[in-house]
């Protein structure tokens, strides 16, 4: 069977509709209010983005800086020295699709989780 | 369909987050090295995380260790001479030199010379030769702290540190004003050091993780009123050379990162700054002499992470404790 | 190996690394870390498809070591070499049951591992599983970058041929 051409395409197929399905399900998936700012695996910030005021502040990694702004209970990365500055051109966080900084190790996201702080 | 069901709940909930008089307010800030997070509740808290957020650069301004203006720096620095201080960095001195011998001599706030060595405070880590370490060991000793009215002395060839208690006290310390200020409920998460005052409004207690020492989530949770939960692990400053991970957490009987067989203690009690300080003390003491010690001296409860993935939860804590649903795997064993 | 064919591989290399280069001016079409055309896997599937394991396996290396260094961003490395080896490891094995009018296929599979190692090595890097939350993306873009990339390359082991 693998050496029939007709497989690897439907193989193929299958991987394009999966991610396509994937993707959408993602998108449209409903989040709470709760966000999470992990740097390095190391969760700095837990915030309510329902509560919290218009702020800015930043996060460091290795001598490079993430400026993160929320405003009006929504939350992004405003400016970065990062080189590929993905995290700034991802806006702002939408969705179930976190907004990551490969190079800095940053990652903003919306949380499930009910809990009120982490030890350790 | 679903839809428009969707909007007369999430107004419900809205109606229900305004009925709520008790308002949540948030300060971030970096401090101490880390990154804190102060949550409070009600009218007052605004204006009470304003003064907290004052009272922690102003603690980290006199306990700095690297701060050449620091009292604990000038401390370092005197050559042997008495310092004067300030009233709470003579209070933590003197209860850090205390906790030496209260700990059985795990905690050892005159342990910094060897971090230098090992490189945990610079980020430029190396393992020291043997010599290296005998040497300075001659000079950490605790014990040789002196604390009285007239200011703090430390012998020549000594250094102290308030790192591994410094967290827990200004938690204990801004934990102390927020309640004078008239705050009912507030969650203090100081770099990973965590204070409640209070219970949760609505909804009682506040639940706490556990940080997983292997990535980015928990290993479980505790629920609690009114108390701190501090968690200590080798995970947390740690580094790789041929092979070997070495960690921060130094036992001051060899001046090498502790073996013990523990990954990570985590201590609730209700004091933030004895938690700090146990739950170093307990890592380095490993899993039998800490389970002796929580019987012999009490009034705080553990959980302990084992090498081998076995989890030891003190019985005053146990039911109160919840094995994250991602940890199921793990053994729990309730200690009495 | 004669110098014939080190010319021709260090050509390859070369060419690999202008478009690598080229593609580097071009704007990103959507803010997903590690999503773009890969432009420089043309030459990498040809090479698949008409040089030796190892042969390939150098052009790819050198590409992605010195494209890193062209882009000034050695972080990014590992998540490429990550993506390259399983994209490359996988395409040799392909080539195997994969005919020579069929490369875009063989380009396609290839893509969708290169976005699976990179993200691996992202998870790695970052402690965090979240980030695999783009992987859906990146393999609906990779099947549609994977199958352009592997027609150009056809096309050119076709007329390479002739």
């Amino acid at each position: 069977m693998i050496r029939s051409q007709k497989f690897w395409i439907a193989v193929c197929a299958v991987i394009f509709a999966a991610g396509l399905a994937w993707s959408i399900i993602l998108l449209t998936m409903s989040h709470g209010d709760k966000v999470t700012v992990t740097r390095d695996g190391v969760v700095l910030y837990t915030l309510d983005l329902s509560k919290e005021p218009d702020r800015e502040f930043t996060v460091e990694y290795e001598g490079r800086k993430n400026v993160v702004e929320i405003k009006d209970g929504r939350i992004r990365v405003k400016e970065a020295d990062c080189p590929d500055h993905v995290c700034v051109r991802t806006g702002w966080l939408t969705a179930k699709i976190p907004i990551v900084c490969l190079p800095n190790r940053l990652v903003i996201e919306y949380a499930d989780s009910d809990l009120d702080a982490v030890a350790g | 369909m679903k839809k428009l069901l969707c909007l007369p709940i999430a107004a419900l909930i809205m109606l229900c987050s305004c009925a709520d008089s008790s308002s949540e307010h948030i300060k971030t800030l970096y401090c101490m090295d880390t990154h804190m997070t102060l949550k409070a509740y009600g009218d007052k808290a605004e204006a009470a995380l304003e003064k907290a957020v004052g009272t922690l650069v102003d603690l980290d301004a006199k306990w700095s260790v690297t701060n050449t203006d620091s009292e604990i720096y000038k401390v370092n620095h005197a050559g042997g001479g008495t310092v004067q201080v300030s009233p709470e960095t003579s209070e933590l001195v003197s209860f850090g030199r205390d906790m030496y011998e209260k700990s059985d001599r795990t905690l050892d706030i005159s342990i910094y010379p060897i971090l230098l060595e090992w490189g945990f405070t610079i980020h430029y880590y190396k393992v020291p030769a043997q010599e290296r370490i005998s040497k300075l060991l001659w000079n950490v000793n605790a014990s040789k702290i002196g604390v009285n009215s007239s200011g703090v002395t430390v012998p020549a060839d000594m250094m102290i540190d308030l790192g591994s208690v410094a967290k827990g006290a200004a938690s204990d310390m801004i934990c102390g004003e927020l309640r004078k200020a008239g705050v009912e409920s507030a969650v203090l998460d100081l770099g990973g050091n965590i204070q409640t005052l209070g219970s949760k409004p609505g909804s009682g207690k506040w639940k706490i993780g556990i940080r997983d020492p292997e990535g980015s989530g928990i290993i479980g949770s505790v629920s609690v009123e009114n108390k701190a939960v501090v968690t200590s692990g080798g995970y947390e400053r740690q580094f790789t050379e041929n092979g070997k991970t070495y960690h921060h957490i130094i036992d001051p009987s060899t001046g090498w990162p502790a073996e013990s067989g523990l990954v990570s203690v985590t201590v609730i009690g209700d004091s933030g700054r004895m938690c700090d300080a146990l739950s170093t003390s307990l890592f380095i003491m490993g899993a039998e002499k800490a389970y002796h010690y929580w019987r012999k001296t009490g009034g705080f409860d553990y959980i302990a992470l084992t090498k081998s993935g076995e989890l030891l939860v003190s019985s005053g804590i146990a039911e109160d404790f919840d094995l994250d649903k991602d940890h199921k795997n793990i053994k729990v064993t309730v200690v009495k | 190996m004669d110098a014939k064919r080190l010319t021709r591989l260090a050509l390859l290399t070369a060419l690999a690394l202008i478009i690598f280069t080229v593609e580097l001016q071009l704007p990103t079409l959507a803010p997903v870390p590690g999503m773009k055309l890969g432009l420089a896997n043309i030459i990498t599937v040809y090479a698949v498809y008409s040089f030796s394991a190892g042969e390939t396996a150098m052009i790819l290396v050198v590409r992605v070591l010195l494209g890193s260094l062209i882009a000034g961003n050695m972080m990014s490395l590992a998540y490429s070499m990550a993506g390259g080896m399983l994209c490359l490891a996988g395409m040799l094995l392909l080539r195997r049951v994969i005919d020579k009018k069929h490369i875009w296929v063989c380009s396609i599979l290839g893509a969708v591992l290169h976005n699976i190692g990179q993200t691996c090595a992202a998870i790695v890097l970052m402690q965090t599983s979240t980030v695999i939350a783009y992987l859906p993306f990146l393999l609906v873009s990779g099947c549609v970058a994977g199958a352009l990339t592997g027609m150009a390359a056809q096309l050119v082991v076709s007329r390479m041929n002739k």
